[in-house]
């Protein structure tokens, strides 16, 4: 894969990336935006129909074909969906927070914001919306940023709702969860991307990535992100890849697709899903995407200029700023640094770093390298492991009620067996700090029944004794201090 | 529509809406089709379409350039035919389907975000290609209104539509309507035809027509079903049954009200049971209460004379009884009252009713008395409150719903206003409105399911 010649295949890539939005309601009502929901409250049955007038010159034979063959299923769940999901009530005034981020985001990107921001319904008609329609609006225009002193344009940044979450599709059966539905999500564009490897246009996304987790108002984790990326060569026709998940496939998938279309004799100009590998899969092509008319329910909102300038003042601190602070006040290494700012934990971090007196790069280590390994190597479900878990783990640290050593197992079992606290689990596995008194007593009675061993003896049979419960350095200390008293 | 100082400037240099243009607003250069104004919003705010399907808003100010490119579109609202009639199969029964407006006849136009009316046989056809295998379809428009300025005035004329429909040997007629009074006109319309010999459904839909989750599909669907193929001789409503794409429930017209602002099933049953569920997959119709009106031979005499001097007054702790010396200024000649439980107004002091109740009834007007609670029947004699009332000449309108109760006063008073012939026709049952009886089960169970 490395030999493709980026320069004589003129690849041509154009990214879109959709994160969601990290606030306290849905875009459109009071709903929760959590997606806890195990268990449907109830499931609402409906068919959708195609619409004339909007098509114009698509065949409208087509997408009756389509929607008479399907029958669209979609759960209910309690406290994150309510009957503007359903569609069975008129969305509510826009929500504010949802569009001060997307503003911000806008304005870090440093786009136009319109004078009069104009809510569109774009039409859909896979059934992933109960309306048959999205609910987007253009909140930014023209921007760019810079990377490594090249301009990247940017050409929208678009606030809209997430769509329902597909669950099944069975013999025209199609089922969808609701709660997603409606969740805040912004839509990054760039323009053209000509002259650039697949990994620098991975770089591009995780840049553009950055700048959206900057506001702190941003979801993480599995879902949150969904990135696709159009991609030509050379004579041939422009391919779009919808849905990477994941910012560390998108050079993957690139270079997969350039040796797909490399391999064929005629590109098709088509849509492709991407999955988990890399590669993609072809997706129907749906008419009547770009199809966009007003949202009459609700009036269009107008962008004061002194609300902008709020918006304006409260922009967080750029990524750039933000990594040399992490070196020069946090004392991160460069790589440190780097990892965390790209991490699921940087709100997290900042915030520890903040209250508690722990070292910052230990704090980073353990985000960035303890909880992989504990991933990768055993296995250990780190999902279960919430923002409190880790404020009481710094706290103990930091009251020198356990020692850094042991953070590993405490989060082991933590993550394995939830319901204990912190605390109870280093009682429940002895890894208890124990107080200077108590490890002199110790040291005095190894020292007293191992008289005339070496130090290196003494010191290695005190460490079997009090591991997990006491710094490494303070054994060391200790016993050398009291060998010469003894001596 | 835009400000007056924005269409100056746009007639001056001669851009219309529709035309390609460009705005050029501090050194920044957007370029688009020119869009109408919606109706809300800022009046000086030009709004444009971009290439890529959004529109954003430009405030205008003098320093604004605006350039003309070329002329895009040609913009202008779209009118429906007059009648249409479209015959799929001479074996089909054919069916009148009579428009009014409503949230079921609005039509966006897509590119400009305009609502505009337009019902013709063939819009319809063209939504719902299932309809071809039910019925033929007659289709006339007679007016094009929300359901909110529906009058008594225009129930006369609805009432006129179907009797030359029916008259003229149609299987059954629809009428599409806005929902938020589709009750009131379906109450008129059963005491105004007289000797209904076939089905009448009302339909209206909570979602509007150009949407493609729009209840249009499946209530007319329903409804086309209904009037075509049962044995139903009454007004019915018909409307979706629970917010699923399931089935839809034919409720009769004297017994049904809206009882919520936007769900699809937003209509149910009071103090009675639908008289049919309606599949819509299967186009199986059930007949779930079978106390209804068979469909016969005979020609419908349309009976529309109705007086309109009528109030319908709520009852609320604190209202004084004055407000009915407003109405006796205006020269009305009948009341309903929607009284609290069983059918009660106060008795003591300056807010007691009686004095003016008297005095109302000893001048020859009559007063109905429902219930505010809607589920239930009045009663005149259990308490002494009720008792006094009663004593007083109060006529009680046992299980009729307070809005059924003053369209029935309307009809009454159009005939007669002898108090006895009054009592008499108003405790006589013509369409339903009236049950002897009170089922356990009706419409105001839990989940509305049958």
């Amino acid at each position: 894969m490395e030999n493709i010649d980026y320069k004589k295949i003129d690849l041509k890539c154009g990214l879109e990336i959709h994160r969601q939005l990290d606030t306290k309601h849905k875009l459109f009502c009071g709903c929760s935006t959590e997606m806890k929901g195990r268990e449907a409250l109830t499931e609402v049955e409906r068919k959708q129909h195609p619409v004339a007038s909007e098509l114009g010159e698509v065949d409208v034979a087509v997408q009756y074909e389509f929607l008479r063959d399907r029958t669209f299923h979609y759960q209910v769940f309690q406290g994150e969906d309510c009957l503007v999901e359903c569609d069975e009530e008129p969305i509510h005034p826009l929500n504010q927070e949802a569009l001060e981020v997307a503003l911000q985001i806008a304005l870090l990107l440093n786009c136009t914001i319109p004078e009069e921001i104009h809510i569109m319904r774009k039409t859909v008609i896979d059934g992933s919306n109960t309306s048959a329609f999205q609910r987007t609006m253009v909140v930014g225009l023209e921007g760019f940023i810079e990377v490594k002193g090249k301009r990247i344009e940017v050409t929208h940044v678009s606030l809209e709702e997430d769509a329902a979450a597909i669950v099944e599709e069975k013999a025209g059966n199609v089922v969808y969860r609701l709660n997603r539905l409606g969740i805040p999500l912004v839509e990054i564009g760039t323009g053209l991307l000509v002259g650039y490897t697949s990994g620098e246009v991975e770089e591009i996304a995780g840049l553009i990535g950055l700048i959206c987790r900057s506001t702190g108002k941003v979801k993480r984790g599995i879902g949150t992100v969904r990135q696709d990326v159009n991609v030509s060569i050379k004579n041939g026709e422009r391919v779009e890849i919808k849905g990477i998940q994941e910012l560390g496939l998108i050079s993957k998938v690139i270079e997969l697709e350039v040796q797909r279309q490399l391999s064929l004799s005629k590109v098709e100009k088509e849509t492709r899903t991407a999955l988990p590998d890399g590669t993609t899969k072809f997706t129907r092509p749906l008419p009547g995407a770009a199809r966009m008319y007003p949202e009459t329910d609700t009036p269009p909102i107008k962008i004061e200029k002194k609300f902008k300038q709020e918006i304006k003042k409260k922009l967080p601190e750029p990524w750039t700023k933000k990594l040399t602070r992490f070196k020069e006040e946090l004392k991160l290494s460069d790589e440190l640094a780097n990892q965390i700012l790209r991490s699921d934990y940087l709100d997290l971090f900042e915030k520890l770093t903040k209250k508690f007196k722990t070292q910052p790069s230990v704090i980073a280590n353990v985000f960035v390298s303890t909880l992989r390994d504990l991933k990768k190597r055993e296995n250990i479900p780190i999902e279960n492991l919430g923002d409190k878990n880790f404020e009481e783990l710094f706290e103990l640290l930091d009251n020198e009620r356990m020692v850094k050593e042991s953070i590993p197992d405490v989060l082991s079992y933590k993550a394995k067996k939830h319901e204990m606290g912190i605390s109870e689990i280093i009682k429940k596995l002895g890894l208890e700090a124990i107080s200077k008194e108590e490890l002199l007593k110790i040291v005095r009675e190894v020292i007293e029944k191992n008289k005339g061993q070496p130090v290196n003896k003494i010191i290695g049979i005190v460490m079997s004794q009090v591991r997990g419960k006491v710094k490494s350095r303070d054994v060391v200390e200790t016993v050398k201090k009291t060998i010469g008293k003894i001596y | 529509m835009y400000s007056d100082k924005v269409l100056r400037v746009l007639k001056r240099k001669k851009i219309d809406i529709g035309d390609r243009i460009q705005i050029t607003k501090d050194n920044k250069t957007f370029e688009g089709i020119l869009m109408p104004r919606i109706e809300m919003g800022d009046r000086d705010s030009l709004v444009l379409k971009l290439d890529n399907g959004y529109n954003i808003g430009i405030k205008f100010e003098p320093s604004v350039e605006i350039k003309k490119i070329k002329t895009e579109w040609f913009i202008k609202g779209s009118k429906g035919k007059e009648v249409e009639t479209i015959i799929f199969d001479d074996k089909l029964p054919t069916i009148s389907i009579i428009g009014t407006g409503g949230t079921i006849a609005s039509k966006i136009d897509y590119r400009t975000g305009g609502v505009y009316a337009s019902f013709s046989a063939k819009d319809i056809v063209t939504q719902i290609p299932e309809l071809k295998e039910i019925a033929n379809i007659k289709a006339k428009q007679i007016m094009s209104i929300m359901s909110e300025d529906m009058t008594p005035e225009r129930w006369k004329g609805v009432a006129k539509a179907i009797g030359s429909e029916v008259n003229s040997g149609v299987k059954g007629v629809i009428v599409v309507h806005g929902t938020d009074t589709l009750h009131y006109t379906a109450a008129a319309l059963s005491f105004m035809l007289r000797n209904l010999p076939c089905p009448i459904a009302l339909v209206g839909a909570q979602r509007s027509s150009d949407r493609g989750s729009s209840d249009t599909v499946m209530n007319v669907s329903c409804a086309v079903n209904f009037v075509a193929n049962s044995d139903v001789a009454e007004v019915c409503i018909v409307m979706h049954g629970s917010m699923s794409d399931d089935y839809c429930l034919a409720i009769r017209g004297t017994k049904v009200r809206k009882m919520h602002t936007s769900r699809r099933d937003a209509f149910k049953a009071v103090n009675d049971i639908p008289i049919a569920k309606i599949y819509w997959k299967d186009k199986k119709i059930e007949i779930i209460n079978n106390n209804f009106r068979k469909r016969s031979k005979g020609k419908v005499r349309v009976d529309d004379k109705i007086e309109q001097r009528v109030a319908l007054i709520r009852f609320y702790p604190g209202l004084d009884p004055e407000i009915f010396d407003y109405y006796l200024k205006k020269k009305y000649i009948g009341f309903v009252i929607e009284g609290t439980g069983l059918g009660h107004t106060p008795t003591l002091g300056k807010h007691s009713f009686l004095p003016k109740i008297e005095k109302i009834i000893k001048k020859g007007i009559p007063i109905i008395m429902t219930s505010q609670c809607l589920y239930g029947r009045v009663h005149p004699t259990i308490y002494h409150n009720l008792r006094e009332l009663s004593k007083r000449g109060v006529i009680f309108a046992e299980d009729m719903l307070p809005e059924v109760a003053y369209i029935k006063l309307l009809w009454i008073l159009g005939h007669t206003r002898k108090m006895d012939k009054v009592r008499e026709m108003m405790l006589t049952n013509y369409a339903g409105e009236i049950t002897e009886r009170t089922e356990v089960i009706t419409g105001n169970d839990e989940d509305g399911e049958y």
